[in-house]
């Protein structure tokens, strides 16, 4: 009788677990959907001053963003002038670039996927394959913390087996009102390749955003790229035209 | 008689006979073993060529050897199924593969690799890869995400069997493509270039991740042997419509191999003729010194009233006693130091990275070519006369008296 009370007992609780944990697991999955649209916005315009150090130099570019919702995006340089007009083009998994010294559009073949972004931390990957981040990751949550008196959620975010990302992990860090704090990158031994962690948390374009971003390899110290936003408006739609060839090439948007 | 005289006379200078004759012996020598080390090479870069994925005969959609894109794939592999069953040799090994060039990443490196879609069991008999295996597991036939990637660039890219690779590369419709895939099994090849240079996945995955359906961007086939290959391409030729398909040979398909064939041609044929002019003024300078110690003999020769064709004829006995000597010890020391090192082979493994600069192997097998044989001996022994000649008429010149005024 008692043992059989106790394996009742076993099976409930192990019961509640699975129904917790699963609950849970929608939850965080929710979590990092939330965290994903709230830094993207439906759709936003921004201008960011890019800085990229190096340990012998250091260069600031100040650019001009579109966003629409996940796939499409739009960059181009507005100062300083030698690189005025560069451009590059984010339309779903594909991307072009303009030169306007060359007045060409070049659409990046997967050769150049994996090469730095503008010559800064960033790959062109790390902005191409930012879509599909939601759905190749399956998102654990590990450990919540404390940050000025805001509960932050740690994810771990590992791949689905065959999806096509290079990462062996990704660890998020979650504010409770949604911001995302960092983005951490891990190999496959789970060792961190890069970091991208946010900062000067304030209300930029009507709600709470990180005003600087900073991308840095594990391994390097003296290298970084900033991202700091000058300026950020939210928009409930953008036109579609902007995300076109044509609006790449144009000055005037 | 005349040779018994000329066996007679060049044995009256045993030193002199000795040293010329070793001249000519290493001369030979050299040019066999040379010629023998050369042709190991070259028969090895073509081994190499041919089983480093080109086989003997090729087939492409047309425009493909210009442009190794996805777009110049053969979309109908099944025509070709149904030509090479009716015209092919009964004993022809064949296997379709994808071949195009994609980027390999993991968490920190990324590199250009050549993307192979391969079906495992034909192409473990075909190409290198059947034996190359030497960590893990080959692929199967239609392993969904398995990848097989060589030792240089497991190093490379600081990963393991068990690790994931993602390719990239551009599908039919003009897009990325990409996919993950894990790694199963760890190759070894001869050259270092080619470990970092091919990875193999499924021909099923590959025409997944590619969107090419049933599409194949290229057969290759082995046949009983490298110069059935004209042959078999002409038919294939002749049997696939021109305007779809290229047929070609492995001389076609490697075009640098085939260059470097000649060259080595070349090579041979020059080594052979610096070696001659070293031996050539040896001999000469040996009859000549005979020829002068033997002026009074001379002389009494004319005296007694013998033509001067006669002794021209005599020294040149002499000469071919000589070079005959030097030829069959020569060739046959030769025949001996290729079949000592044919079996072990020439490890070049200290000097490996030079040598594959060149397109070497680790190993050489010296290969005889009975061609290079005979072109040895025959140079040494035409060229050898026709130097022989000049003591030879100086000889049948001396008058009796300019030889008896001689001391």
């Amino acid at each position: 009788m008692l043992k059989k009370g106790i394996t009742a007992a076993c099976f409930t609780f192990f019961l509640l677990i699975a129904l917790v944990s699963k609950a849970s697991s929608q939850d965080i999955q929710e979590l990092v959907q939330a965290a994903v649209e709230y830094y993207r916005g439906i759709a936003s315009i921004a201008t960011v001053a890019m800085t990229i150090h190096r340990p012998g130099w250091e260069r600031t570019m100040t650019m001009k963003a579109w966003t629409k919702g996940q796939k499409n995006s739009l960059f181009t340089i507005i100062a300083p002038p030698k690189d005025k007009g560069n451009g590059t083009l984010k339309r779903g998994p594909e991307m072009w670039t303009y030169n306007p010294k060359i007045n060409r559009v070049i659409k990046l073949p997967p050769s150049m996927m994996s090469q730095s972004w503008m010559g800064s931390d960033f790959s062109n990957n790390d902005l191409a394959k930012s879509d599909s981040f939601v759905e190749d990751y399956t998102h654990t949550l590990s450990s919540t913390e404390t940050h000025d008196g805001k509960k932050v959620y740690v994810t771990e975010s590992i791949p689905k087996p065959g999806a096509p990302v290079i990462w062996g992990m990704q660890k998020l860090k979650i504010r409770e009102d949604f911001i995302l704090l960092s983005q951490a990158f891990y190999d496959e031994d789970f060792e961190l390749v890069k970091a991208m962690t946010g900062s000067k948390i304030q209300m930029l374009g009507g709600k709470l955003f990180p005003k600087i971003w900073k991308m840095q390899k594990a391994d390097i110290k003296d290298e970084y790229t900033l991202l700091d936003y000058i300026e950020l408006t939210f928009k409930d739609d953008l036109p579609d035209r902007l995300f076109t060839l044509s609006s790449l090439k144009s000055s005037r948007r | 008689m005349n040779f018994q005289i000329g066996w007679r006379n060049i044995w009256r200078n045993p030193k002199r006979t000795l040293v010329i004759l070793s001249a000519v012996i290493i001369g030979v020598w050299s040019m066999i073993f040379l010629s023998a080390f050369m042709r190991g090479i070259t028969d090895q870069m073509v081994r190499n060529g041919i089983s480093t994925l080109t086989g003997h005969v090729q087939v492409h959609h047309k425009g493909y050897r210009d442009d190794p894109g996805i777009e110049n794939s053969m979309t109908e592999p099944g025509v070709l199924e149904t030509v090479f069953n009716n015209t092919l040799p009964p004993d022809t090994l064949w296997t379709s593969r994808v071949r195009v060039s994609a980027v390999a990443s993991n968490a920190r490196h990324s590199s250009g690799v050549t993307l192979l879609g391969a079906d495992p069991a034909k192409e473990g008999k075909i190409s290198f890869i059947g034996g190359a295996v030497t960590l893990g597991r080959f692929l199967k036939p239609d392993d969904p995400h398995g990848i097989v990637v060589g030792q240089a660039l497991v190093e490379k890219f600081e990963t393991k069997l068990g690790r994931k690779l993602v390719l990239m590369s551009q599908d039919t419709g003009r897009e990325i493509a990409s996919r993950a895939f894990r790694i199963v099994g760890i190759f070894r090849a001869e050259m270092e270039a080619t470990e970092k240079q091919f990875v193999f996945v499924s021909l099923p995955a590959a025409q997944e991740m590619l969107k090419l359906k049933k599409g194949i961007s290229e057969v290759s086939m082995i046949l009983n042997s490298h110069q059935e290959a004209n042959e078999v391409a002409a038919v294939l030729r002749d049997a696939l419509p021109a305007n779809d398909y290229e047929v070609q040979t492995w001389q076609e398909a490697m075009p640098m191999v085939t260059a470097i064939l000649k060259m080595y041609d070349g090579f041979v044929f020059l080594w052979f003729f610096v070696v001659f002019i070293a031996m050539g003024f040896g001999i000469v300078n040996t009859t000549l010194m005979a020829v002068y110690e033997r002026i009074r003999e001379f002389g009494l020769l004319k005296a007694l009233g013998m033509k001067p064709w006669w002794i021209v004829r005599q020294v040149l006995t002499e000469s071919f006693y000589l070079l005959v000597l030097g030829m069959i010890i020569g060739t046959g020391l030769g025949a001996l130091s290729v079949l000592a090192l044919s079996g072990t082979g020439i490890d070049l493994s200290s000097v490996a990275a030079g040598a594959e600069f060149a397109g070497m192997s680790r190993m050489i097998y010296p290969v005889v070519e009975s061609k290079d044989v005979v072109t040895a001996n025959l140079v040494v022994f035409i060229l050898g006369i026709i130097v022989s000649l000049y003591p030879a008429i100086k000889a049948a010149r001396f008058t009796p008296i300019e030889a008896m005024a001689h001391n």
